[in-house]
């Protein structure tokens, strides 16, 4: 979910909003006044402040991952290949 | 954690560009980098090609992965890949970066294979998702009416004393996760894999899956929130 546009934003907002909005208020991807709704939420409600924190985490862990191994191409093939492009007319 | 924090952001060599966007202003440096790259490349300088292969294919496979759902398939794709890239190479108009250009191919080519491999087709990849209907996060978790109608039924547990450090010392964990992602149909699959595991931006991934933020946000909310709920489980069960 980005940003909304044109549209009036209640300063009410539910836990399960906030919820909906967590990915993209924790990269930034929301408008100005969402994101000042949803700050303000998080510092009164303890579920969603956890939440939010559990998705960050998660964000942070999937570029953490540990890779199951290298993967080399086949580098020769994809040279000689490269070299005859560069041979042509 | 600082739910503040920003995205952990990448260091990748050829940089985030994506000249559809002009309003981004990519840092001169980035652009400068991939148009004497890119021209390196044409002038057929094979430091400069083993350079791109070297640094984009194993991000390549592990994305190809989430198409064709086996390793060998996967390794051959990328191969034909890069081997169409060579061929284009002199078409490309640089109205992309070369890395939205190359993984389009990629993700076009892993398509076409993973619907000519029909035994290749996993369970994951019959499942699709409806993206308007579903619910990230499971409705009864929620109060469904009175005065706190939308609030936290049952909101989640800290997860005290968790780093993701500790989490990934364990093994149990790690598999837990792995198996989450690869349970996910692939258009939760694609957003998680460029987005988080490879750390390629927003709207790049959007460049090269050819959907809007807000469908990338959807769609990587529910991705992110079903491995939640597998380390919830892992962590409380």
């Amino acid at each position: 979910m980005a940003q909304e546009e044109g549209q009036r934003i209640d300063p009410e907002i539910t836990c399960h909003e906030v919820v909906q909005w967590a990915s993209a208020y924790l990269d930034d991807h929301v408008g100005d006044e969402r994101k000042r709704q949803i700050a303000l939420h998080l510092a009164i409600c303890a579920g969603c402040e956890t939440y939010m924190k559990q998705i960050a985490m998660v964000r942070d862990l999937m570029g953490m991952l540990p890779r199951e191994r290298d993967v080399s191409p086949d580098l020769q093939r994809l040279q000689r290949a490269f070299g005859e492009r560069s041979r042509r007319p | 954690m600082n739910v503040h924090t920003s995205t952990v952001t990448t260091s990748l060599s050829y940089g985030i560009v994506s000249v559809q966007e002009p309003e981004l202003e990519q840092p001169p440096a980035v652009v400068n980098r991939e148009a004497v790259l890119l021209s390196r490349l044409r002038q057929g300088d094979e430091g400069a090609f083993n350079e791109l292969v070297t640094h984009h294919h194993g991000a390549l496979v592990r994305t190809a992965m989430g198409y064709v759902a086996d390793r060998d398939v996967a390794e051959e794709v990328v191969q034909d890949t890069w081997m169409a890239v060579i061929e284009g190479l002199d078409r490309f108009e640089g109205r992309s970066s070369l890395r939205t250009w190359i993984f389009g191919i990629m993700i076009h080519k892993a398509k076409d294979r993973g619907v000519r491999e029909k035994r290749h087709v996993n369970f994951s990849s019959f499942e699709s998702v409806d993206e308007e209907g579903e619910e990230a996060v499971d409705p009864s978790r929620f109060h469904q009416s009175g005065e706190w109608a939308g609030h936290w039924a049952f909101p989640p547990q800290r997860w005290d004393d968790q780093t993701p450090e500790k989490l990934l010392a364990s093994q149990q964990a790690v598999n837990a996760m792995n198996h989450a992602i690869e349970a996910l149909p692939k258009n939760l699959k694609e957003v998680l894999i460029l987005r988080d595991v490879e750390g390629i931006e927003a709207k790049e991934v959007c460049g090269i899956l050819k959907i809007t933020e807000t469908n990338l946000y959807v769609r990587l909310h529910r991705a992110r929130e079903r491995v939640r709920q597998t380390v919830e489980t892992y962590l409380e069960g």
